[in-house]
């Protein structure tokens, strides 16, 4: 039970700094004279960080109040610090690319102390062997954020009724054989859905695109939405793959599939094709998340205490494993991590494959025309209204 | 004396009028002011333009608006139908077990609306409750009925049902029986006496009953979401993606103040046409 415990003493500390505060210039004062947080850390991230099984022994630990706040988009998340929550949160959560190319050159994070935070990339499986390129700012020097989570993440099937082999080898022209309309859905992420019909499309999402890509990719946005069974959050995608409503669907990979695989429905697997339109002709997309300090004025020393806390190998295992979706994190490296993982975890997190698929797509990026086809996008999803 | 009684009433009022203020107004005229705000920007105070509005009108948003009005107005129909035979139970026939029905109807609203639908969805999905004992038991094999606009407009029945038989039953229950009585008396036909003393007499209750539920039905979104599988974007979705992925607020807060707009003009021409007072007999 919370207890509002304040001595005599503090409270005339307490009351000396609002007086203070308000001799010297009002509410604004106030904020800075009782700014110091040392027991207080506030977390904007995707879930998972947010659950109890991560953050009550951080709490324990420490005797602090942490509160995290889960979304399930990147933008929204640096938005609300656009919008003025950079007095409000100390770390936040989003996937790569945000850190070095939107957040720190518009200063809504800073950097943190390489020489202490840079060894732990050591332990790291290899792709994160530092200078990690999405942990850094452009110059190389600024150690932006910590990596722990990342996936694969294109599509999911349903290998009862499209093998693996199969899949891997049509890749995105799954959903441009007209055979097979009404056999998918596609998963309620919409940022994901425009790399997604890029590729269905032909063309690299994250590349300034023409005219002609983008009616391409009018054309692809509004064949899919028709041909859809349905749009759904993953519980309904997972859900309609094992009851046999769809047979695949957009936009998926181990952190979508994970939940599923781990109840015992191993026929329900990400996919990442074995060719593609984007770079070197690779036809996967993949995230990987950086956490990072939010230029907080008033930043609480925990949130650093925090980024090494959720390191240790124990720690990292429960982070792959918090409820809700279950991923690999990169401090498996470790062999005291990686022990951890018990079959069933790893073939829900599909081990088995996550290199091959790694090294068989490219990290997700910052699409530059992402606004224009994102209308496009919605547009073709609104006209598919009722068919 | 005379300052003081006229100090006393605005006085006490203005508590609530400040929470009023605050809590009601203040994020309304908030969304009011970012519908004019430009494109894609956060702030509250910058240049005004029209160029979201002039967006609405150029896109193919009126499909959604469209949608959210009709599945409404489908919704409060079906409801009317269903509603005012088990509304006149509970007010004259039911008796003791009125109070057993009324619990029936509002005990699911203690279940949140998301875990009541997903219930649903277990229960019609292939392979699920219905269609696996259809097809276990009778060798019947059915095609899903989920992810269709039928079971959205389920959904939406399902789900505001209370918010019209409440109402609604209020509404009978209002009619005097001595009334119903005098008609038959005086030889009206069981007809007549619905259609000319009962339903009028009950016609506070059922507006009310209309208003409240085609209010709710047109902001709608997650029966569309969950049982439809987004195969109708209502125009709330739409409003949801500005917010979210589209990061557009000034465009969702165009949207939204057009919706008000529409749902209040249209609620002004029904009270216009029904008038609450008269019928309640206040002038």
């Amino acid at each position: 039970m919370t207890q509002f415990k304040q001595s005599r003493r503090n409270f005339m500390q307490t009351s000396a700094a609002a007086a203070a505060a308000f001799a010297t210039g009002g509410v604004a004062g106030l904020g800075s004279a009782l700014a110091a947080r040392p027991k207080e850390l506030n977390i904007l991230c995707w879930e998972g960080y947010n659950s109890a099984q991560v953050l009550d022994p951080f709490r324990e630990s420490k005797g602090a109040t942490v509160k995290a706040e889960s979304l399930t988009n990147d933008p929204t998340m640096i938005n609300r610090l656009r919008a003025g929550e950079i007095n409000v949160w100390d770390l936040i959560n989003v996937n790569n690319p945000w850190a070095r190319k939107i957040m720190y050159p518009e200063k809504l994070i800073k950097p943190l102390d390489r020489a202490k935070m840079e060894p732990y990339f050591e332990k790291m499986m290899p792709m994160f062997k530092p200078p990690y390129k999405w942990a850094m700012d452009d110059s190389g020097k600024e150690l932006l954020g910590m990596c722990q989570r990342f996936g694969p993440y294109s599509f999911v099937v349903n290998t009862d009724k499209v093998s693996r082999e199969a899949a891997e080898d049509q890749g995105w022209d799954l959903w441009n054989d007209p055979a097979n309309s009404k056999k998918y859905g596609i998963l309620e992420s919409d940022d994901w859905n425009v790399f997604g019909l890029c590729c269905i499309a032909g063309f690299d999402p994250f590349k300034q695109h023409d005219d002609a890509d983008v009616a391409k990719f009018t054309d692809a946005a509004k064949r899919v939405f028709r041909g859809a069974k349905m749009v759904g959050d993953i519980a309904t995608m997972n859900q309609a793959m094992i009851s046999g409503e769809i047979d695949f669907h957009l936009t998926g990979g181990t952190y979508s599939a994970s939940p599923a695989r781990h109840d015992g429905a191993t026929n329900i697997r990400g996919i990442t094709p074995k060719k593609g339109p984007m770079r070197d002709g690779l036809g996967g997309i993949a995230w990987i998340e950086v956490t990072s300090i939010v230029n907080n004025p008033d930043v609480s020393p925990l949130a650093a205490e925090f980024l090494e806390y959720v390191q240790d190998p124990k720690i990292a295992h429960t982070v792959a494993f918090a409820e809700g979706t279950f991923n690999p994190v990169a401090q498996m490296g470790s062999k005291e991590c990686f022990d951890l993982f018990t079959k069933e975890e790893l073939d829900a997190i599909q081990w088995d494959s996550l290199e091959e698929e790694m090294s068989r797509s490219i990290e997700y990026d910052i699409v530059p025309d992402y606004d224009k086809l994102l209308d496009i996008m919605t547009a073709a999803k609104r006209e598919a209204s009722g068919g | 004396m005379s300052l003081r009684k006229f100090a006393a009433g605005p006085l006490c009022a203005l508590p609530i009028g400040l929470f009023l203020l605050i809590g009601f107004a203040a994020p309304l005229l908030a969304v009011i002011g970012f519908s004019f705000m430009p494109p894609r920007t956060f702030g509250l105070f910058l240049n005004p333009t029209l160029v979201n509005y002039i967006e609405i009108v150029d896109s193919t948003s009126y499909i959604s608006f469209l949608w959210s009005l009709a599945l409404a107005a489908v919704t409060v129909a079906i409801l009317a139908v269903i509603c005012y035979p088990v509304a006149y139970g509970m007010a004259r026939i039911f008796g003791k077990w009125s109070m057993l029905v009324t619990l029936l109807f509002t005990i699911p609203l203690f279940v949140s609306e998301n875990v009541r639908l997903y219930g649903w969805v277990l229960f019609f999905i292939k392979n699920g409750v219905l269609l696996g004992t259809l097809k276990s038991v009778f060798g019947i094999e059915a095609d899903s009925w989920l992810f269709t606009t039928g079971i959205i407009l389920w959904g939406m029945v399902y789900v505001y049902l209370p918010f019209m038989l409440f109402p609604m039953t209020l509404g009978v229950a209002m009619v005097p029986d001595q009334i119903r009585e005098a008609a038959l008396d005086l030889g009206a036909t069981r007809w007549q006496v619905f259609r000319e003393v009962e339903l009028p007499l009950s016609m506070p209750g059922i507006m009310i009953g209309f208003l409240l539920s085609f209010v709710l039905a047109v902001g709608a979104i997650t029966e569309a979401k969950v049982l439809g599988g987004q195969r109708v974007i209502p125009i709330i979705h739409d409003i949801e993606i500005a917010f979210t992925y589209a990061q557009n607020w000034p465009l969702g807060a165009a949207l939204a103040v057009l919706l008000m707009l529409v749902v209040g003009f249209l609620v002004l021409l029904v009270l216009r046409r029904f008038d609450l007072d008269a019928i309640l007999g206040r002038r």
